[in-house]
């Protein structure tokens, strides 16, 4: 690794950005009132201008990504395995349609930044008819690709204006071929950073690209072991504002998708604690043992309401214990992770500078005892100062 | 034609899932062989994949019988497999019982073809004779 202790590393999250240099971290609140490298320069400008600009990194979570919407022939496969793309890239999942119901979904109002299409192994063909023509032309979106069967492709160029074409992702025997959709996707979300009139006027003070950081913590997970002790399997949760990410390892799931990687990503668009706090409240309404929780922390669900330090608390503990039941059994979903054989969970992002260990185990504990049955107690690693992150931006600052 | 294979639910017997692959090639057949731990809706969204025209599953360690009584549900869940040919085969009983009460159950669930306890070339030969009996039809 090339010597990077002269680097300025910088992550903008819709709630809070973050500076970090060989010697300091620092955070603040976002000033919503202002531009962002208004808001940068106001508070830490001094540092930011001991800086080249060759030598100052940038990666950004801010508004939570693209969203896509993916129509595929089955769950098990075509949805599947393009949903699993997607969140590797760093895609929101709006929606996910099985195309031969494809008349019963209502068409969401929101603008999609992607559509994906998939479906049928390249020796099966005609399997999209007029129904999706039909559904595209009532939806609001501005990109549109087909990952699936080849001669189902040529046919689709011709009805569905400006479709890019990429390789099927399903092989001959039914097994995920990940490249070229998570390079389109991966490019995709790039020119929307930079795309984003305040992220754009970040590119005065940086001579680099700018990456997003969904991009940038997986490049930390196979170094992780060099700052924490965390066994495996394991699972990092970054609980933020707008959206919560999961990173998991492999095994923690059975599962018919044999990729490389050894980490694969999820995202909960809707739970998140400042941006998100209303629809993770409407989340934990519908949860019956949310309100058991409750109990457990001494509150009432006037809490909700309230704006206080105990609040903000509150609502953190609420979204780990969420997020758990979204990956558990409990809530059948995308993945279910094998809980019960993780070893270790790790914490990062803003909650590690609300709660202490005591008040994240005493969450995880009531999970484990009360969604799966068991005391099983996984090894519960806080990143407070943001070292996965450092590792990450430092690993691919390093590679540049 | 298309046939897609492998052991259903938790059962882990899989050396005749292989012989099975083999044997279905030898016969001509393209074979997308989803082997041991397969669950009912991966069966299906697989032939949906597929186009393939044919399914058979196999069960070896006596949970057939759970299986079996949900295809019908699920089945009717789907557009496009009506023309499916449906077989079974493998041991579709817990301990013994007989052909005679096994085969007519098994059918009533949704399989075109039961094979209990029956060897695999003898019940890939049924399928033959099953296939060209329709296509005559
Ligand atoms: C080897 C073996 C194991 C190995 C499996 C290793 C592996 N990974 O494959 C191990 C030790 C792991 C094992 C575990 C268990 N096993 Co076991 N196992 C056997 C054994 C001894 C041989 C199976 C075998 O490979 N035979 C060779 C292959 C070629 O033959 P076959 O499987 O019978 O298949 C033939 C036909 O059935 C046919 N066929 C199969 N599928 C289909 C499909 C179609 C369409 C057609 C036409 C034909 C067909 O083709 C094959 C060739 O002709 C059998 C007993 C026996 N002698 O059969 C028990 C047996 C299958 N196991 C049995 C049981 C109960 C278990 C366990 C539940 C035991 C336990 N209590 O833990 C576990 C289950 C684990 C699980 N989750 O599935 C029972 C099942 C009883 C039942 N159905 O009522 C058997 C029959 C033993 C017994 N007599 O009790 N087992």
């Amino acid at each position: 690794m090339s010597n990077v202790s002269d680097k300025l590393l910088i992550d903008i999250g819709s709630t809070y950005f973050k500076v970090s240099t060989d010697t300091s971290i620092e955070q603040h609140f976002r000033d919503f009132n202002k531009q962002i490298l208004d808001d940068l320069n106001h508070k830490c400008g001094e540092t930011v201008q001991r800086y080249e600009p060759d030598n100052i990194h940038i990666c950004s979570s801010a508004n939570g990504g693209l969203s896509t919407l993916i129509i595929g022939l089955t769950e098990s496969y075509s949805l599947k395995y393009a949903s699993n793309i997607a969140f590797n890239s760093g895609i929101n999942i709006i929606e996910s349609i099985v195309f031969q119901n494809i008349e019963d979904y209502s068409i969401p109002s929101d603008l999609i930044d992607v559509v994906i299409i998939v479906g049928g192994i390249d020796t099966n063909g005609g399997v999209f008819d007029e129904r999706l023509d039909s559904y595209l032309s009532k939806l609001n979106y501005s990109n549109v690709v087909f990952v699936g069967n080849s001669p189902d492709a040529q046919d689709l160029n011709e009805r569905i204006k400006s479709l890019v074409v990429l390789p099927n992702i399903i092989d001959d025997r039914l097994h995920i071929v990940e490249a070229h959709l998570k390079e389109y996707l991966t490019n995709l979300y790039q020119q929307d950073i930079e795309g984003k009139e305040d992220i754009k006027n970040l590119y005065d003070i940086t001579g680099n690209q700018i990456y997003s950081t969904p991009y940038v913590v997986n490049k930390s997970l196979p170094h992780i072991n060099a700052i924490f002790s965390v066994t495996d399997p394991f699972i990092l949760l970054d609980i933020g504002g707008a959206t919560t990410d999961v990173h998991y390892s492999k095994d923690l799931v059975s599962d018919n998708i044999v990729t490389e990687q050894g980490h694969d990503r999820i995202v909960f668009k809707k739970l998140g604690v400042y941006k998100s706090r209303q629809s993770l409240v409407y989340t934990a309404e519908q949860n019956e043992f949310a309100y058991e929780l409750l109990m457990h922390l001494k509150v009432t669900e006037n809490i909700y309401k309230e704006n206080s330090e105990k609040a903000t608390k509150v609502i953190m503990q609420l979204a780990i214990f969420l997020v758990l039941s979204e990956m558990s059994h409990y809530r059948p979903s995308y993945v279910t992770l094998k809980l019960l054989a993780m070893n270790s969970i790790v914490f990062t992002g803003g909650i590690t500078k609300v709660l202490n260990q005591k008040d994240i185990e005493d969450v995880v504990a009531f999970f484990y005892r009360k969604i799966l049955n068991s005391d099983h107690k996984p090894v519960t690693v806080i990143d407070r100062n943001y070292d996965i992150w450092t590792i990450g931006a430092k690993e691919h600052a390093s590679c540049q | 034609m298309k046939v897609v294979t492998g052991v259903i639910g938790n059962d882990i017997h899989v050396v005749a899932n292989r012989l099975m692959d083999l044997s279905l090639n030898a016969r001509g057949y393209e074979v997308f062989n989803l082997g041991v731990n397969t669950y009912l809706e991966e069966f299906f969204d697989a032939a949906v994949e597929t186009g393939a025209e044919i399914l058979l599953i196999s069960s070896l360690n006596g949970e057939a019988e759970g299986w079996g009584r949900e295809v019908k549900l699920l089945k009717s869940k789907y557009k496009s497999l009506d023309n499916l040919i449906m077989m079974i085969g493998g041991n579709l009983t817990v301990g013994s019982g007989n052909a005679e009460d096994i085969v007519p159950r098994y059918k009533n669930y949704g399989f075109d073809l039961v094979c209990h306890q029956v060897d695999l070339n003898t019940g890939l030969d049924m399928l033959e004779d099953y296939i060209k009996e329709h296509q005559h039809a």
